[in-house]
């Protein structure tokens, strides 16, 4: 294998996805991020990252010694989640609200359903203890804490020997005395206990979204640090000894202890990876606005990066959990490779949302699959080659692929086998630009002033049509796509989100009342940043206030730029909220009154990065092949490029298919692409107007 | 010209009009200034076909359906669909011209292509206050509709383009929040403007033709797999009754009475009998129970039918003018979704009858609506309104859900953290409430206890629930859910109220207790599994007596 030249310092960063584990390996003194992919080990994922790097190491000639820090994104978090796999907990709350937890904000998704939809209720209702105390909306207390039962309820709790605890009482946000009160006594009874504390976890209004948030906090802290105490035995064996940094759903990174204290803010850690490659790629190529498309076996995300950011949300839905944290702002739908087709009871012609998953998996996969999928009509159309999928690891069988479809579609809605598989795809096209045109929509932005970065396994098949169906007219596809989400963990930076509700009048005296918040948070923040050993020079703290019109019942976050807070300041920030408010909701109103609902804080760190280098061409030469492949609604004979074949200064027109290892990009007619000094190639559609 | 779209192109058209529909209720989200549209999202947005007919909606109330046939009423009674130009916008909150209630503004444009009217869209909002005796246009007490407000009958608010000032002026004159009514009306315009755009994108990509056909051919697709739905179900006529308590004026039970009669590919809803109109407003007009029985026919019978005008032909509702199901000008109707969950409980009663193993026993059947209005030492008044959810009826396999949205009612609870920031009230309680689902094979779903304290020196309450006697239904042998109840919480001493109050004095200090209703049980309680017992033992869904 290839021995190392350069002594740069390596930086590395380990996706560990559902399927794959991915490595990326980027060699500061010089050079092109080295890729590495090896199966995922869901009963451990620390076994197969161990083996991921030992691997990536053997590869490339490196010692994992050299490594200074490794940056780690996960679905630990999120898999534990989904397979509601959580140890025994129990939550305290304020007597009379115990239910609060199970009966949440109570309104239905599916509108003509005849069935309740499932609702996960965390913790058991015998598991939920409320304790005699009141806080008020002002933090006045109304009650005092009642400390003999509080201290019978820790009793009961350890009694039933849980192993975490949540801890969320009403109007904590405003003032946390009792909920610490309530922290002490706990500690002091089993100090082995974890604990998970509101007003530490998410100090904002809004009693179901906090507890939910804690509570899933709470479940998830046993899980993680299991994860990263396991994963420090595996790297010591590794002779990797760098610092370990995990990548958070809001984009940043944090130390293991931090991860292990805050687990919740992992929850999104997985897709932030791809989000991240996004922006870095935007920040290489001079494109502000872009919209990111991963299209996988069983879904499509969508994200978006505006004027150089990702969009951020506030709150989201995992999987029916509702969380309220700062996450990167990802829209899913269930279309991708696998999705399977049918026709309904109505006579429709349906694509998804289910999946065939990866076993069966397609009916071209030859392990028994019988349902049409969207991979299956791509190969009976010729769009990608039975030899090459996964890098030719996995030869497909186009005979199966081709009775699924004549049979299950062909058939009953009387079409010939190419319209059927054509109409199969052109519906999940459809429904993929829907996802994309509403995702914009709702932000009041135009899809044709942004670029899509297609990615995933599927994503160079469509994008191009799924932007001929947006009139988008660039298409952007990654280096190294199948490994794009650790590619993008290496650029990931130190963040960390902190917020405290303190609901005030935005008016004269007010900047005096949230500057002590704001001081606060910038404390906490420091006290973070110190645990991550990031020297003051180097900090870079980020405030910003949610506000609104008083009365309204959703906020509108305004950054302040800085981390001050004086009336200047508060000033401008109203001003601008106005500003804001009429952007995105099309309407102002200077003269109502205004109040500030929450402070945030981004305390983080710019960590020094590598500059980027250029990319050196394979220089394959170009061996074009031709087959026929079915465009346009006709079979026409296509050139087949590989991807490492195209050179600098010849851009390829389409119609064309440009295969590489582990993805296929399909040009159609009217486009051109061209491989950029980044690596990455552009497909763009000159305007027909001149 | 007939053009016959291929099922490729008819999936793409549907997706198109789906999104365009979609793409006008972001539009009035991101718009709309009132609590009731932003936060409470009672508001809908449709595209239609030429002739009227629906094909296409967004929304998140079952009661949205209303919305369709409101513009055939208009069409066929009032506006004339020859007589829509270019640039027209056609509103009205009339219940006797096809809207729900008077805070009900619709809104309706009608969308052209080279001079020929292909389509139109469609808006309806819930505006925080039409006028009339109460604040949100909610006056309990009203014994004719001209004490709920403004009505407006369905006119032209912009003629070609051109906004009518002087029909607005006179609107905004009338009503207690001018400016966020006209900030709402407003953004309903603008989504019918974003739908229209929609239409044309549709008809500038795919041709006039196409779009036409496929209009068509998705509404006989919905109205053959309805039919094909009702063909699968034995032929058959079925009685059920249920009852709201009373009016509030009166002490006597106010009946619905159905015959459904099941008989091939078609249905007769037959309401004949029901109990005449009562001067309280409670009472529904002939859309309300058409659009709540198509609701509760399309949750019935499955989720692969078409949701479109098309679905709801095999379909025949028949009542008697001036009956509480079909009332008649000036009745009252303000709190029409009383009526509505009645309605719901007696067709899926009958249904129960020709599909024994799909039908769950009664839900709820009650919105809970109440209001206090609170006055401060200085003066000073809130108003908090607000809404609640009980348990949901025994589904035939599974136990109904606690304290959850259902039929009708679709809401999202408003956190107790923000009210308390906004209103002089302290919450004591917001706990399920246990023994109140009905006893079965499986069990009906628990309705929740809220109480709250009033801080403020005085205040004044009202409330319209119902179920306070006559509890949910239960099916196949299991017992009812238990009854709803209302106390006043005064110095230690516990009052229960009626279901209906209005205008009832409060202290500080005073508490205010709802209880909700349990769903209905299914199937004999002696066949309850004893480990289904125990479980709900455990968990405190039942007590150990």
């Amino acid at each position: 294998m290839a021995s190392r030249k350069s002594g740069g310092r390596l930086r590395m960063a380990i996706d560990v996805g559902g399927t794959f584990t991915d490595v990326q390996v980027l060699d500061e003194a010089g050079g092109d991020p080295w890729a590495f992919k090896t199966p995922t080990t869901p009963e451990d994922p620390a076994r197969g990252l161990a083996t991921a790097i030992a691997g990536a190491a053997r590869a490339f000639g490196f010692d994992p010694a050299d490594v200074y820090l490794l940056v780690h994104g996960t679905t630990i978090a999120t898999n534990a989640v989904l397979e509601r796999r959580f140890p025994k907990a129990a939550l305290v709350t304020t007597a009379g609200f115990e239910d609060v937890l199970e009966i949440g904000r109570h309104m239905r998704r599916d509108v003509y359903g005849l069935h309740a939809e499932t609702r996960h209720v965390l913790v058991p209702r015998p598991l939920r203890f409320g304790v005699p105390e009141r806080i008020g909306a002002d933090g006045g207390v109304r009650q005092p804490l009642d400390e003999a039962a509080a201290l019978g309820i820790v009793r009961r709790i350890v009694a039933e020997a849980v192993e975490t605890v949540a801890i969320c009482l009403l109007n904590s946000f405003a003032n946390p005395e009792h909920e610490r009160r309530l922290a002490q006594l706990l500690r002091a009874e089993a100090p082995g206990l974890d604990l998970s504390i509101s007003s530490e976890v998410s100090a904002e209004m809004r009693e179901f979204e906090r507890m939910s948030t804690t509570v899933l906090n709470a479940l998830l802290m046993p899980v993680v640090s299991g994860h990263i105490e396991r994963m420090a035995e595996r790297l010591t064996a590794t002779r990797l000894s760098a610092p370990v940094l995990f990548v958070q759903s809001n984009g940043g990174t944090c130390g293991p202890r931090q991860a292990a204290r805050q687990p919740a803010h992992l929850l999104l850690s997985g897709p932030c990876g791809g989000v991240l490659a996004v922006e870095q790629i935007g920040r290489r190529l001079g494109e502000a606005n872009l919209v990111g498309i991963d299209m996988g076996g069983t879904s499509f995300d969508v994200s978006v990066v505006r004027d150089g950011r990702m969009a951020m949300v506030t709150e989201a839905d995992v999987d029916g959990s509702v969380v309220r944290l700062p996450m990167v702002d990802i829209r899913t739908v269930g279309a991708g490779g696998g999705s399977i087709a049918w026709v309904d009871r109505a006579g429709r012609l349906r694509v998804g949302p289910e999946s065939a998953g990866a076993d069966p998996g397609p009916a071209c996969y030859g392990r028994g699959g019988r349902e049409p999928t969207v991979t299956d009509a791509n190969l009976v159309l010729g769009r990608i080659s039975p030899d090459r999928f996964v890098g030719g690891a996995m030869p497909l069988d186009p005979a199966p692929a081709r009775s699924a479809i004549e049979t299950r579609l062909g058939a009953p809605l009387g079409l010939g086998l190419e319209a059927a598989a054509d109409g199969l795809i052109r519906i999940a096209l459809a429904n993929m630009a829907r996802t994309i045109r509403l995702s914009l929509f709702e932000k009041g932005l135009d899809p044709r002033e942004f670029a899509l970065v297609a990615f995933g396994g599927a994503g160079g098949l469509h994008a191009a049509l799924m932007a001929d169906e947006l009139a988008m007219t660039r298409v952007i596809y990654p280096l190294n796509a199948a490994t794009l989400s650790a590619f993008g963990l290496l650029w990931a930076d130190i963040a960390h989100d902190l917020s405290r509700t303190r609901l005030t009048p935005a008016e004269t005296g007010a900047a005096a009342k949230l500057a002590p918040v704001l001081a606060a948070l910038m404390a906490e923040g420091d006290a973070l940043l110190d645990g991550d050993r990031v020297a003051p020079a180097e900090r870079r703290f980020e405030a910003a206030l949610d506000m609104r019109y008083r009365g309204q019942g959703y906020e509108v976050t305004v950054p302040l730029g800085r981390a001050a807070l004086d009336e200047g300041v508060l000033g401008g920030a109203i001003a601008d909220f106005h500003a804001r408010h009429r952007e995105r909701f099309s309407h102002a109103d200077p003269d109502a009154p205004v109040e500030v609902v929450t402070v945030r804080l981004r305390a983080g760190a710019h960590t020094t990065k590598p500059a980027a280098q250029p990319f050196t061409p394979a220089g394959v030469p170009a061996a074009v092949k031709r087959r026929p492949v079915y465009l346009d609604g006709r079979w026409q004979d296509l050139a087949i490029l590989d991807r490492a074949s195209i050179r600098p200064s010849e851009p390829v027109e389409g119609p064309a298919i440009v295969e590489e290892d582990y993805t296929t990009i399909l040009l159609p007619a009217g486009w051109r692409i061209a491989l950029l000094a980044s690596g990455n190639l552009l497909a763009e559609k000159p305007s027909l107007e001149c | 010209m007939t053009v016959n779209p291929d099922p490729v192109q008819l999936e793409i058209l549907r997706n198109a009009f789906t999104a365009a529909a979609e793409e006008m209720s972001v539009a009035v989200r991101r718009t709309a200034r009132s609590t009731t549209v932003r936060e409470m999202l009672d508001y809908s947005t449709a595209i239609f076909h030429g002739d009227g007919r629906n094909i296409a909606q967004s929304a998140l109330s079952p009661m949205a359906l209303t919305l369709a046939p409101c513009l055939m009423e208009v069409l066929d009674h009032h506006l004339p669909a020859d007589d829509w130009r270019v640039g027209d916008v056609v509103i009205t909150n009339d219940p006797y011209c096809g809207s729900q209630h008077l805070p009900d503004i619709v809104t309706f444009r009608p969308v052209f292509v080279d001079g020929r009217r292909l389509g139109f869209t469609g808006t309806m909002a819930h505006h925080v206050d039409l006028g009339g005796g109460s604040p949100g246009s909610y006056d309990m007490t009203a014994k004719e509709i001209y004490a709920e407000g403004v009505r407006i009958p369905p006119l032209r608010l912009y003629r070609e383009g051109r906004l009518n000032e002087e029909v607005l002026a006179l609107l905004l004159q009338n009503v207690r929040q001018p400016a966020v009514l006209r900030g709402d009306l407003m953004s309903q315009i603008a989504a019918l403007d974003i739908g229209e755009r929609g239409l044309r994108r549709i008809a500038g990509k795919y041709g006039v033709p196409a779009l036409t056909a496929s209009a068509e051919r998705m509404l006989d697709q919905a109205e053959a797999a309805m039919r094909r739905a009702i063909e699968a179900l034995p032929d058959g006529v079925h009685e059920f009754s249920d009852c709201l308590d009373d009016d509030g004026v009166g002490d006597t039970p106010v009946h619905l009475r159905l015959t459904l009669t099941i008989a091939g590919d078609g249905m007769r809803f037959d309401f004949s009998n029901s109990d005449p109109q009562v001067p309280a407003p409670i009472n529904c007009t002939f859309n309300v129970l058409r659009s709540t029985i198509h609701y509760a026919v399309i949750a019935a019978l499955g989720r692969d039918i078409p949701v479109n005008s098309g679905c709801f032909q095999p379909i025949d509702v028949v009542a008697r003018p001036g009956t509480c199901v079909a009332a008649i000008a000036p009745a009252p109707v303000v709190n029409r979704i009383q009526m509505a969950h009645r309605i719901v409980n007696v067709v899926m009663g009958a249904l129960a009858k020709a599909l024994p193993d799909r039908i769950p026993a009664a839900y709820y059947g009650v919105s809970y609506v109440y209001m206090l209005e609170a006055v401060e030492g200085d003066g000073g008044r809130s108003i908090y309104f607000d809404s609640e959810v009980g348990g949901w009826g025994a589904e035939p396999a599974r136990d109904g859900a606690n304290a959850f949205s259902c039929g009708v009612h679709n809401i999202a609870a408003v956190p107790i953290e923000m009210l308390e920031s906004r209103h002089p009230i302290t919450f004591t309680t917001y706990a399920l409430r246990p023994n109140s689902g009905g006893a079965g094979r499986t069990r009906g779903g628990l309705g929740l206890v809220r109480e709250f304290m009033l801080d403020a020196p005085t205040g004044t309450f009202a409330a319209t629930f119902d179920r306070f006697r006559v509890p949910p239904y239960g099916l196949a042998g299991g017992q009812p859910g238990m009854t709803g109840s209302l106390t006043l919480l005064r110095q230690g001493d516990a009052r229960a109220l009626r279901s209906k109050v209005s205008g009832l004095r409060l202290q500080a200090g005073d508490r205010i207790r709802i209880e909700t209703a349990g769903g209905g049980g299914f199937g004999p309680p002696g066949e309850r599994p004893a480990q289904a017992r125990a479980a709900d033992i455990a968990a405190g869904y039942l007590s150990d007596d």
